[in-house]
């Protein structure tokens, strides 16, 4: 296997971060969020293509292979974790977050999990080793426990007032096409939330 | 036996069925206005039940007793302050979990109280059986099965409400959370027990742990410190925000309750079922929504057209009554510009206003406006808005005026402000007609349709705009899409009635005002004055003739009439003899994004007040100009 250096790391994290929301990754804004030159950016999605890692013509979108998803889903990941502990620390959060950007390449997954428990004990036991996922993660029909809520202090009130708290289990019932609101059921009521808030609510999937 | 007077008030969800509820038990004793200083209705009512005269108040439809909104927070204050006899909690049987959770909060209000638990059979039909006499002996107060929307149970219901009243202390239940959290709550009652409250002390804990902004100010500064460190203890104990674990243990009161008393069973899918999934399908939704919107479009402008058309042949001749009342001078002038204004507020705004209204209030109480909303939240999520505001804004291209009072669908302050600055620059029907007759007949109708689709970038841009430099937290999406249901045509009909006269109470003063004012400028011959004082902007800016000046001027007043007084401003209706191509088009689009009319800027007040209306009204008129002049240059150096 190829080395994966911080910067291919880097670049991955950010192509998975534009699928997450479901938008498509143009040279332009990749060079603009990783403050680098678009030349410089097309080179390395050459090189990620030749890697396997991303399927990549000129001018079209990028889309990551499998591995290349594998791995930048472990770096956002990583960076989330590592956000929580150094917020947790009292840092703020553009600090926690540019700190994040920096350590995620040095941590190993044993330090990820390490991370992971620390977070969790003894606040959340329960999410010890669970498979956590967006909301908007989940597939037409599939079911989802909440784990807990990332959102905004009025959207965090207003989710927990129609009854999305926390251990409450969600059914996904539709998902509309293009960043679309999300139909969901959840304590007997069908809810109407958007792809944007409902990308702030992690679920453990129920399969 | 001796009469006695009882107040109630009406809370629950929103809807639960409060308002057929409401209307059931007042019938026409009643009265709908607003709350001082708001612009949320308040319905009042009373009605007579042995001996005694009971008095409701229908408080806002809300989830819970935080500060989320405007009405939340009325309804608390209501309960909390004005302390009625009885509280009845409309209780939907069909989501009893989400219901109970409010139930709780007002449990929490230590308010006596009474729940109605309405729609009992629908629920049945869902397959949901609940125990009510069980609910009731867990909650501490009466629960009456009721429904409706067909009458049943109301009188028990108001039996058990002035027994309640009559009666001596309810043994409520006092929701009781973990013990870190008691622990807590009574260190802060503690600290309250030395300060003066309006809120029952153990509430104001509550709210105080939750970090409710409203409360926190409301207390002393030593409460509102030992709150905080309280909250910051609460955090860490539990790893998430005070208010989020309160509201989880919540739930949890709720759900161990709800397994107590309800019983659910499989149930064939009925019609309801495959309607509600045909209405949010990713694409037949979508066809759906278009044809109903459609039908709804055309339904209120083929009858405002056709009322419109035979109020004016009702009010003609009025010109020769005045004459003959005042004989032919001045005054009779003046009176018959007011006239007129009348007439023009009833032909022209009220046959489109009264069936929008009865019909957004179908929509909303069937259940479909939330699919609409669920269905149109991606494309309005674009201009910081959410899905909700596709109907003020598709509304807006017959008439801005309803378009406007339907802003008030949107829940929180910030998005009422952008949907309604949004609609007023949609072209309503009157500005159709200036598009189409005018660059539409004599420069082209491409020229007319590109228009409209800068009229649509110039709200997109807006929007975005609007949504970055207004404060406050941009809230997504999030709402019920409760079971459809038949809406109540008297209810609809009603509200329909008292918010048409609301609107008249604030846009006919105006309406009338203005045209007397016009009037007068007209016949003191400012109005030619204004179109020479106004030369710098229509014929150096605009490069339009001076005459246009008086057009704009009576744009304010009436837009479907502009093209009228050009006509008779330049002594021809082949305006491609008096205009160039070039003109026309500046013309149209200042008339575009001109302020829509006196009425709208009536609604505007009446929405956002008068600082927000005047506001965007200047800047309507500044951008208007500014683009037009823009636009004339741009188009000269390039196009013509």
């Amino acid at each position: 296997m190829q080395d994966i250096s911080p910067e291919i790391e880097e670049y991955l994290e950010t192509l998975y971060r534009f699928e997450e929301k479901g938008k498509k990754a143009r040279t332009g804004e990749i060079a603009a969020i990783l403050h680098v030159a678009p030349a410089s950016v097309s080179e390395m999605l050459r090189k990620l293509s030749a890697m396997g890692l991303i399927h990549y013509e000129p001018y079209k979108e990028v889309v990551l292979t499998k591995k290349g998803k594998e791995i930048g889903a472990s770096i956002v990941r990583k960076h989330r974790v590592i956000e929580r502990v150094l917020r947790l620390l009292g840092l703020r959060r553009h600090v926690a977050h540019e700190e994040a950007c920096r350590l995620e390449h040095a941590t190993s997954a044993k330090v990820e999990k390490a991370f992971v428990s620390a977070l969790s004990s003894p606040a959340r036991p329960e999410l010890l080793g669970k498979n956590i996922l967006r909301l908007t993660e989940l597939r037409e029909g599939e079911v989802g426990r909440i784990a807990f809520i990332m959102a905004g202090k009025h959207a965090t009130q207003r989710l927990t007032d129609m009854g999305l708290t926390p251990g409450t289990k969600v059914k996904i019932l539709h998902i509309l096409p293009m960043g679309g609101a999300l139909g969901l059921e959840a304590r007997g009521c069908k809810l109407a939330v958007g792809r944007g808030v409902a990308s702030k609510i992690f679920v453990e999937a129920i399969r | 036996m001796k009469n006695r007077r009882i107040s109630i008030a009406l809370a629950g969800n929103a809807n639960v069925g409060k308002s057929v509820l409401f209307n059931a038990l007042t019938g026409m004793h009643q009265h709908i206005g607003n709350w001082p200083g708001k612009t949320v209705e308040k319905a009042e009512g009373t009605f007579f039940f042995a001996g005694y005269t009971v008095d409701v108040i229908d408080l806002p439809g809300i989830y819970s007793l935080s500060t989320y909104s405007i009405e939340e927070e009325i309804s608390r204050r209501y309960i909390a302050l004005e302390k009625p006899d009885v509280v009845v909690n409309v209780v939907d049987a069909t989501a009893l979990e989400r219901n109970l959770f409010f139930t709780i909060q007002l449990l929490e209000l230590n308010t006596p109280m009474v729940v109605a638990l309405n729609q009992i059979d629908a629920a049945e039909k869902k397959g949901i059986k609940i125990d009510a006499k069980k609910l009731s002996k867990i909650l501490g107060v009466p629960v009456v099965p009721t429904v409706a929307t067909k009458g049943t149970g109301l009188a028990e219901l108001v039996s058990a409400v002035i027994g309640v009243a009559s009666g001596g202390e309810q043994r409520r239940l006092k929701p009781k959370y973990s013990k870190n959290i008691e622990v807590l709550l009574k260190k802060l009652e503690r600290a309250l027990s030395s300060s003066c409250v309006n809120y029952p002390k153990r509430w104001m804990a509550i709210k105080l742990l939750e970090g409710d902004e409203n409360i926190t100010r409301e207390a002393d500064r030593n409460v509102a410190h030992e709150a905080a460190l309280c909250r910051t203890e609460l955090h860490k104990l539990y790893g998430k925000p005070p208010s989020l674990v309160i509201s989880s243990e919540r739930y949890d009161i709720v759900s161990r309750i709800v397994k107590d008393v309800m019983k659910e069973t499989a149930y064939k899918p009925t019609l309801v079922y495959y309607l509600e999934e045909i209405t949010t399908h990713k694409i037949m939704g979508y066809v759906v929504m278009i044809a109903v919107l459609l039908i709804m479009f055309f339904t209120i402008f083929s009858f405002g057209d056709f009322v419109s058309h035979q109020l004016d042949a009702l009010f003609e001749g009025n010109k020769a009554l005045v004459e003959a009342l005042f004989g032919e001078n001045i005054l009779s002038e003046l009176v018959f510009s007011a006239v007129e204004g009348f007439v023009a507020g009833i032909t022209v705004a009220l046959p489109y206003i009264v069936p929008f209204y009865v019909m957004l209030s179908l929509m909303e109480d069937s259940g479909y406006l939330s699919r609409i909303a669920f269905l149109m939240d991606s494309l309005m999520h674009r201009i910081g808005l959410h899905g909700k505001a596709i109907i003020p804004l598709i509304l807006g291209y017959g008439c801005n005026v309803p378009a406007c009072l339907g802003c008030r669908i949107m829940e929180r302050v910030r998005e009422k402000t952008i949907s309604a600055f949004l609609t007023t620059l949609v072209p309503c029907a009157a500005r159709t007609v200036i598009i189409l007759g005018l660059v539409g007949a004599f420069v082209g109708l491409q020229w007319a349709l590109a228009l409209y689709l800068f009229n649509l970038l110039v709200i997109f841009t807006l929007g975005k705009i609007l949504d970055s430099i207004i404060p406050g937290e941009p809230v997504g999406l999030i709402i019920e899409m409760h079971s459809f249901r038949k809406p109540s045509i008297t209810v609809a009909l009603k509200m329909a009635w008292f918010r048409v006269r609301e609107f008249i109470y604030i846009a006919f003063p105006l309406i009338i005002a203005t045209s007397v004012f016009v009037k007068m400028m007209e016949l003191t011959g400012a109005l030619s004055a204004l179109s020479t004082l106004m030369t710098p902007i229509t014929v150096d800016w605009l490069g339009l003739p001076a005459a246009t000046a008086v057009i704009l001027v009576f744009g304010v007043l009436r837009k479907e009439l502009a093209l009228v007084l050009l006509a008779a401003l330049v002594g021809t209706t082949d305006f491609g003899a008096v205009l160039s191509p070039l003109q026309m088009v500046v013309l149209t689009l200042v008339l575009m994004f001109y302020i829509p009319c006196i009425a709208t800027i009536a609604a505007l007040v009446r929405e956002l007040g008068w600082w927000k209306a005047l506001a965007i009204t200047v800047f309507e008129i500044i951008f208007a100009v500014l683009l037009g002049g823009i636009a004339a240059r741009l188009l000269a150096a390039t196009v013509f």
